[in-house]
């Protein structure tokens, strides 16, 4: 049977995006249920963190496996800047990453990210939102640094639930300035 | 009033061409001199309050003045102050006596230019409570349209209150000196709403079958007319609700409602197509004109009193013949006088080939449901008669003006200059008049009524004593020759190419090449760009049955074309089985194939042995030069930035009345 590419293609490409928004929409309808629990006297935005906390734990622990620190410092620091890609780009972000100028930091860009506009249809604030982002980095990096016995650190340069257009992480060795 | 119009009718050659327009016509007990009315258009104007503006009261001054001594309606007023009939941002109000000042302040400018003021009553049920958080119908029917708030049943309270809140109203129009008191009923409106089997799903009195659906309109018309005495009162009703696929009522449905609204006392009935919720066009240049005069032909079987119609009548000639054939009494127009007021003026005084087209592209409605003041496509004063700083005024001092570019920018730059005392040279460096709206109308769907614009604009040029130089290049010696005090560049934009492999071969062409049949053009055809021009080409090219897909950087598509028209594209593209890719990019061009890449990096291979070119960027050409010189300049239109013939003909005008 003949194969129109062109139509597999761009049919899975429509179902990958409806996949994308579903996974959205249900994490956002689960903080929902969760407040709704939780009372009135529930903040949302500690709701939200903590569960984006425990997302990044668990995606971190899934990830150990293919952390190498055999090739050195640099190369965990490309294999946790690729993980973070690779999770943000199945979620349909656009993120590039940029080398530093020296050898102990790496720059990981976010160029289009869809949970900002996911936060604000479901009424979710942009301090949530970037928090929420922060904390799960931060999460997936304790497991890796806690299990390889490093002490990477990440931090938030440009975000863009605060306006700035693109989101920019510097991912960085402290202790080999 | 129309009896002290000032107007000699028989002395203008629009008297004999057109007799059937220019004869009396009596509604109720009054007598309108001539056949033509402005009919209600929202325009946004209003204080947020409700109350007269000086813009509100100069719009409507400006359409009296040219409806020469017919009838000029204003916009839907709403009449309560919760304000649950409120459509738009900033309507009119008659819920206080405090409105009256203002509301006599429209009926007196109407007056003061010598024709007869009606007053339009309006609750917008359904599409209404703007301000609110419900808005009231009959029944709780869903919105189809997410754009309209929820809808909550009104209790018989309610409707005796909605009745009140006429009469109320009415009596304030009169105190105001209106001459006619109109009741809107039309395109999802309160009295439309009742009167629909879509949304009255009412068991009581005011519910089942279509005369109970009329009962609230039979009681609005009864006691409104109870305190009207000898003023007429008209009422707008839907001929064709146009909502089948939903169970709206039927033909023969509708008729009997002009029968029963004819039998509780109306003196006219103004007929209208359609809802915001039918899935068809109306109003929009892809219907043909004179499409629904049937359903004034079908009214005039079902009733004496005078019928009156607007919707796609833009042209004097089929009125005047529908007239005459007794099909129609009263040629009603929105749209052709929002472009041009005064329109039935220049009708009568014989100089038809200056009115300004309306080109039926739906911007003036866009704007109201975007809480947007009133604005035109092509009229760059509409909404601003008020303000004398957009007038076309004596220049202080007077200029010799190049103007580098025939098409629409240019064209509407050079007469209005030329109006002002300037001695304006247009260059063209093609033998023909109208820039790219050449090729743009000879896209299908209506889009032929564009070139109506150069047609008006060459009238208004050779009127003003402008001076064309077709088939003339310039460069830097013509300006040096020349050496004009002001240039105006209007030389459209550049059509780009990507980057990516492939855009230098032979298969890659221009949009322009293919709309004027110049190109080759194969059968599966990639359109780069995803705007207005890509949506034309793709619609051409897919009615003459090639696989057609579109390719463009925007998130959206048509992103520059207005969405009360676009929803008119998107229907015709896929109709058409044209697919579209947004939000992507072109990877490489082929013989026989180009890659899209979408926006998260996947590549989809696209068979096509043809690439269209529509992107466009700004015309640096000549800006040099003229700074060199030292040559005061001006860029507008596509060289200035690529957009659309409105933002041209506004750039033009606007530097027109300050060059």
């Amino acid at each position: 049977m003949a194969v129109d590419p062109e139509k597999q293609i761009s049919g899975l490409w429509k179902a990958l995006q409806g996949s994308q928004g579903a996974t959205r929409r249900t994490f956002y309808q689960m903080r929902q249920v969760l407040l709704e629990i939780a009372g009135p006297d529930a903040n949302p935005l500690d709701l939200g963190v903590k569960a984006w906390e425990i997302i990044g734990k668990d995606m971190g622990k899934a990830n150990l496996p293919r952390m190498n620190l055999l090739k050195g410092i640099e190369g965990l620091m490309m294999n946790v800047a690729r993980a973070y890609q690779g999770l943000a780009t199945t979620n349909g972000a656009v993120v590039n990453i940029e080398k530093g100028d020296n050898a102990n930091e790496l720059f990981i860009k976010w160029e289009r990210c869809p949970w900002p506009t996911a936060a604000k249809e479901s009424g979710a604030s942009m301090e949530e939102d970037l928090k929420g982002c922060d904390t799960y980095l931060q999460a997936f990096l304790d497991e890796v640094n806690a299990f390889l016995g490093t002490n990477l650190k990440i931090e938030t340069l440009k975000g863009i639930p605060s306006g700035d257009g693109v989101c920019i992480r510097r991912l960085y060795n402290p202790e080999n300035k | 009033m129309g009896d002290k119009a000032k107007w000699d009718y028989a002395s203008y050659p629009g008297y004999n061409k057109y007799p059937n327009l220019f004869k009396p016509i009596k509604i109720g007990k009054l007598t309108i001199p001539i056949r033509i009315k402005y009919a209600a258009t929202n325009d946004n104007l209003s204080d947020p309050d409700g109350f007269a503006t000086d813009a509100s009261v100069g719009y409507i001054r400006e359409r009296a003045r040219g409806i020469v001594g017919g009838i000029c309606t204003t916009a839907g007023i709403y009449m309560d102050e919760k304000r649950q009939g409120k459509g738009e941002a900033s309507q009119a109000a008659a819920w206080d006596d405090k409105f009256i000042p203002g509301l006599k302040s429209v009926a007196d400018a109407i007056h003061e230019e010598g024709s007869v003021a009606a007053g339009q009553l309006v609750h917008y049920g359904r599409v209404g409570a703007h301000d609110a958080q419900y808005c009231q119908g009959p029944s709780v029917v869903p919105q189809r349209l997410v754009l309209f708030k929820p809808v909550q049943a009104m209790a018989k309270v309610d409707i005796k209150q909605c009745v009140k809140e006429h009469i109320e109203a009415a009596e304030r129009l009169l105190k105001a000196g209106f001459d006619i008191v109109e009741i809107q009923g039309i395109a999802g409106d309160l009295i439309a709403n009742f009167i629909s089997s879509y949304t009255n799903r009412r068991t009581d009195e005011y519910g089942g079958d279509i005369r109970g659906r009329m009962r609230f309109v039979v009681e609005i018309i009864q006691e409104v007319k109870k305190v009207c005495g000898d003023v007429p009162v008209g009422i707008r009703l839907c001929a064709d609700e146009l909502l089948d696929d939903v169970g709206g009522n039927t033909h023969e449905e509708s008729m009997i409602t002009y029968e029963i609204a004819e039998e509780a006392g109306v003196d006219y009935i103004s007929i209208s197509a359609g809802w915001q919720e039918s899935r068809y066009p109306v109003i929009t240049r892809d219907i043909p004109e004179g499409y629904w005069l049937y359903l004034a032909e079908r009214a005039k079987q079902h009733v004496s009193i005078p019928v009156a119609m607007a919707y796609r009548l833009f042209t004097p000639d089929l009125p005047n013949k529908a007239v005459g054939d007794e099909k129609l009494d009263i040629w009603e127009m929105c749209r052709p006088m929002i472009a041009d007021p005064l329109l039935p003026k220049k009708v009568l005084e014989g100089h038809e080939e200056e009115i300004r087209p309306c080109v039926g592209c739906n911007l003036c409605i866009a704007r109201l449901y975007r809480d947007a003041p009133m604005t035109c496509y092509i009229n760059p004063i509409c909404a601003h008669e008020w303000d004398e700083n957009y007038h076309i005024k004596p220049a202080e001092m007077e200029k010799t003006i190049m103007i580098v570019g025939g098409g629409p920018a240019g064209l509407e730059c050079a007469w209005v200059a030329a109006e002002r005392g300037h001695e304006v040279h247009v260059y063209e460096s093609r033998e023909e008049l109208g820039g790219t709206i050449i090729e743009a109308s000879k896209a299908p769907y209506g889009d032929d009524e564009l070139y109506g614009y150069i047609r008006f604009a060459k009238t208004m040029c050779e009127k003003n004593g402008v001076e064309l130089h077709l088939g003339t290049e310039v460069n830097s010696d013509v300006i040096g020759e020349e050496m004009p005090d002001s240039v105006v560049l209007a030389t459209g934009p550049m059509y780009t190419k990507g980057t990516a492999p492939g855009f230098e071969r032979e298969n890659v062409v221009s949009v322009l090449d293919v709309l004027n049949g110049t190109a080759q053009v194969g059968e599966k055809v990639v359109i780069w760009g995803n705007k207005k021009p890509a949506i034309s080409v793709a619609l051409f090219l897919a009615k003459q049955g090639k696989d057609v897909t579109i390719v463009g950087r925007e998130k959206k598509l048509g992103k520059d074309v207005n969405p009360s028209f676009l929803w008119r594209y998107v229907g015709y593209l896929r109709q058409n089985k044209v697919t579209t890719y947004n939000d992507c990019d072109i990877g490489e061009i082929t013989d026989q194939r180009v890659t899209v890449i979408t926006y998260d990096g996947y590549h989809i291979p696209v068979k096509a042995d043809t690439v269209v070119l529509t992107e466009r960027e700004a015309n640096p050409r000549l800006k040099d030069v003229v700074q060199e010189n030292s040559i005061e300049l001006f860029v507008i239109g596509d060289a200035l930035i690529p957009r659309n013939l409105s933002s041209a003909v506004h750039d033009g005008y606007r530097i027109g009345i300050r060059i």
